[in-house]
């Protein structure tokens, strides 16, 4: 059944020790024989046998998973030539799985205090025709996605925390969808910062209302556009967009879970 | 699905996670599995080899530990079931993070831990989907014995 996996030239065997949670799906076995002359081709063997593993191993690009460790003769392939790594007569292969966890969290008070501020400052720009102004905001926005943090969260974390005017909301959720959305938001204004300067103020000042809009949504009703576009870019399996929305939650929304 | 386990075992666990305190402790479960039940007969605390900084608030076992574990596993004619760690300040259900790394099959015992003291380990599975987690019951049983 796995005829088109088979090298013409060389009809390598190995065998490939299965880890205990992955032996459902290989009806009990703990090794299997698989061929091909590179580790991918034994491993497409693996699969071509037992289909079930596939989704377990790789993502939809064909990658291995990072989670997924794959030793040739108790040597990590990522150390050798991955999956190009070539396979000889009677090798053993491994499957180790990582072993990791832990709590995520993102304090979602540190984020709406940026969103109020991005809202509020760009406002005053434009009520009061400060093209400078949506500068800066666009500058301090390209700074937080820089050093990774929301750029007016020192507002919160000097100010506001301090002094209790703003508690902490620690949700159990991802920080780098915030991130890009932060990065997308400052991207926006800073368009719309240089269209303001070169005089093209219809565009700048739509740009300008855009970050608004989208600020005050994710602000008032919980729902981050930047966040849901991550995790469509990561459902599309694009290289850098590896996180998935937190359980039960829709991609973009707030979630529930506090921790 | 119900997971066996010893009030001897269960305390293991948790000195494992109040030794750790205030960084993350774990390790891994080993034992045996019948048609409607999976039985923890031993455990197996392993370092957190993540970094100082993270250790807080993230666990890792290296893949040299895991192999001891299945190799200790055959030895004793069990299987890995599954990894407890210790949540330090923090609910003993999955995390976000938990999720992502969980392997399926395995079952995750997790306890939180308050001010240095263990309060109470729940065990959960990942579905097949891997979209999320479910809790698995824990079972207190006298011994390991059928």
């Amino acid at each position: 059944m796995y005829i088109r996996y088979r090298n013409l030239e060389s009809e390598t065997m190995a065998t490939l020790k299965i880890p205990s949670p992955l032996r459902t799906y290989t009806a009990g076995e703990a090794v299997v024989e698989v061929e091909g002359a590179t580790v991918a081709q034994a491993m497409e063997s693996l699969v071509a046998q037992h289909p079930d593993l596939r989704q377990h191993l790789f993502n939809g690009h064909g990658e291995l998973r990072p989670f997924v460790n794959l030793y040739l003769n108790n040597e990590d392939i990522r150390h050798l030539d991955k999956l190009a790594t070539p396979i000889q007569q009677d090798d053993r292969l491994m499957i180790v799985p990582s072993i990791a966890g832990g709590i995520s969290q993102v304090d979602h008070s540190a984020i709406r205090v940026n969103q109020a501020m991005i809202i509020g400052l760009s406002m005053i720009a434009f009520v009061l025709d400060l093209p400078w102004l949506v500068a800066l905001v666009a500058f301090v926005m390209v700074a937080g996605t820089i050093l990774k943090v929301p750029g007016f969260g020192f507002v919160y974390r000097i100010v506001l925390k301090p002094l209790n005017l703003v508690k902490p909301v620690i949700l159990d959720d991802n920080p780098e969808p915030h991130r890009f959305a932060q990065g997308f938001g400052a991207v926006v204004l800073t368009i719309g910062a240089v269209a303001l300067v070169i005089g093209t103020g219809l565009l700048g000042w739509g740009l300008v209302w855009l970050v608004i809009a989208l600020a005050a949504l994710n602000l008032f009703v919980g729902f981050c556009v930047g966040c849901a576009v991550y995790y469509w870019l990561a459902r599309l399996e694009i290289p850098g967009f590896v996180k998935s929305p937190p359980q039960e939650t829709f991609p973009g929304m707030r979630p529930k879970a506090k921790v | 699905m119900i997971l066996e386990i010893t009030q001897g075992i269960l305390e293991r666990i948790h000195a494992q996670g109040e030794l750790a305190y205030p960084e993350e402790g774990a390790g891994l479960l080993l034992g045996d599995i019948s048609e409607n039940r999976r039985r923890v007969l031993d455990v197996l605390t392993l370092p957190n080899v993540r970094e100082d900084s993270a250790r807080h608030n993230r666990y890792q076992l290296s893949p040299q530990d895991y192999l001891k574990g299945e190799e200790q596993a055959e030895r004793l004619g069990m299987d890995v079931l599954g990894v407890f760690h210790s949540h330090p300040e923090h609910p003993n259900q999955p995390s976000e993070f938990d999720r992502q790394w969980a392997w399926p099959n395995f079952s995750y015992i997790i306890t939180n831990v308050i001010k240095g003291k263990a309060i109470q380990s729940r065990s959960w599975r990942l579905t097949e989907a891997r979209s999320n987690f479910i809790e698995e019951k824990i079972e207190i049983v006298e011994s390991a014995k059928d």
